[in-house]
């Protein structure tokens, strides 16, 4: 795996238009290929985070940069390189079929037709869905619509994919569909980032965990290492913390 | 999970889901506009051309009926409106209303009329995909200047891609809202405002997330557009419509 930092944020702060701040002199180095989680409670600032890293947020002051391009100078181009998935994954379906829906972004890219079909399919292929690529978008389950828009942001090409709670609302099988798909994305190469309220799927497959409370990053670390600290930042500790038992995978 | 309307695209491999879009495009306004002209016999013939092709491209019936069952109030407001009039002069009682069977016959034309148009609109929305739509709405508008044709046709598309999840958004309110025990406020105008606030206000939230999301996805206006294709088939279709939309409006 290589070390070379994909993304660096410095002295990131971003103050919301009716005033709040919502993050606070962020300093942090994204490694290509890692998978990190962030976790902290509600309001701790996880999603404004995540909407800087492609640039739908722009800092008030500090900057962003992803792969050497400040984000705020060509948010197009940081788009390409990061992909997001939304919590609610009903709310980005753009597309009346799901082959439709997958082949929006290419489609924004202005490629050529031979190569969003390519893209599409490659992308539909990787995430399972190609036998329902007429299908419906608003037919499809949890587990398949959040997999479709894993789909989206794939036929893009991106290096990094951020997931804003990926696994909410999702039921068992819809949460191991999910937690399979990262986790072949992270062995294929891509970076991960991951805000999460609910550690214990992920937590054996991540390498890093932030911890954030109020805008800030108060702890940075391997998940081992801060399990302990969890509890005081809001996090709900995995169960197998909790009561002392192995943890088994949840996906297949 | 959103219920599809008949006014859903569904995919399909029948004679409307192979057509060019163009062509289907064309035939429907030519079926709106003959229709308003046409001779009951001519009518019925048109009914019932619609209706084959409705089961031919696997539309459920009782689908669209249940979807226009509220256009079915306003067609009987229509019949009505033709067919009996009141007299404003005292004293008031049934004898000051007076059935008109020449407006009735006029308003039931009229409703049929208006639910040709209302068929072949669910013909075309139904059997072609938004994308193709999308193309087919900048094709026509391409040549019309100060038009931003791509804008456009991309809200259309978008305004039919929210159709399944308002009408979802308004069922959950209004149960949420009986669980409550709303049926036994009485003034209906009270009820319309409690269903429409919190109505109005998801739709917008959504509306922002999915621009998000699309801002996320790299939208931009100039995209990558359909590749649209016209066939012999397809020439062959549109020139059998026409001619059929000409001998039934000589008929």
């Amino acid at each position: 795996m290589s070390t070379m930092p994909i993304i660096e944020i410095r002295d990131l702060s971003h103050r919301f238009s009716d005033g709040r701040m919502g993050l606070c002199r962020i300093n942090l180095e994204i490694q290509q290929g890692g998978f990190i989680l962030i976790a902290g409670a509600n309001g701790s600032g996880k999603t404004t985070l995540l909407r800087h890293l492609n640039g739908l947020l722009l800092p008030t002051s500090g900057t962003v940069t992803v792969a050497g391009i400040p984000v705020g100078k060509d948010p197009l181009k940081v788009r390409q390189m990061v992909g997001m998935v939304f919590q609610d994954a009903d709310s980005q379906i753009v597309g009346e079929t799901v082959y439709e829906d997958a082949a929006f972004g290419p489609e924004n890219l202005k490629l050529d037709p031979r190569e969003v079909r390519r893209r599409t399919e490659d992308a539909l292929s990787a995430v399972g869905l190609t036998p329902l690529s007429e299908q419906h978008p608003f037919l499809l389950s949890a587990g398949e619509k959040r997999r479709l828009a894993i789909a989206g942001i794939l036929s893009m090409g991106p290096r990094v994919i951020v997931f804003d709670e990926p696994l909410s609302n999702l039921d068992f099988p819809g949460t191991r569909q999910v937690l399979g798909q990262m986790v072949s994305l992270h062995r294929s190469g891509h970076t991960l980032l991951v805000a999460t309220h609910d550690l214990e799927p992920l937590m054996a497959y991540a390498d890093r965990l932030i911890l954030m409370k109020a805008g800030k990053v108060a702890r940075d670390g391997h998940p081992a290492a801060l399990v302990s600290d969890l509890e005081a930042f809001g996090v709900r500790p995995p169960g197998s913390i909790r009561f002392g038992v192995e943890s088994r995978p949840c996906r297949n | 999970m959103p219920e599809l309307t008949a006014f859903t695209y569904r995919p399909g491999t029948s004679l409307l889901h192979c057509m060019d879009v163009r062509a289907k495009l064309v035939l429907v306004v030519l079926v709106g506009l003959a229709s308003l002209n046409m001779h009951p016999v001519s009518l019925l013939v048109l009914t019932g051309i619609l209706g084959w092709l409705f089961r031919a491209s696997k539309r459920s019936v009782v689908s669209l009926l249940k979807t226009l069952r509220y256009y079915g109030v306003l067609l009987g407001f229509v019949v009505l409106a033709r067919g009996v009039n009141l007299s404003l002069e005292p004293p008031w009682g049934w004898h000051a209303v007076t059935v008109d069977p020449h407006g009735l016959r006029e308003g039931a034309l009229v409703c049929w009329r208006l639910g040709i148009v209302v068929l072949a609109g669910a013909l075309f929305v139904s059997t072609t995909r938004s994308s193709q739509m999308k193309a087919a709405v900048q094709w026509v508008l391409a040549p019309v200047p100060l038009v931003p044709e791509k804008r456009l046709s991309f809200m259309i598309a978008l305004t039919l891609r929210s159709f399944p999840l308002i009408f979802l958004q308004a069922r959950e309110t209004a149960a949420a809202q009986r669980a409550r025990g709303i049926e036994n406020r009485k003034n209906p105008l009270y009820r319309m405002k409690t269903l429409a606030v919190p109505l109005l206000r998801r739709t917008l939230q959504d509306a922002e997330k999915l621009a998000v999301a699309m801002e996320a996805r790299c939208y931009q206006e100039d995209r990558t557009d359909p590749v649209l294709s016209a066939t012999r088939a397809d020439w062959r279709a549109l020139a059998a419509g026409v001619g059929g939309c000409v001998v039934l409006l000589l008929v």
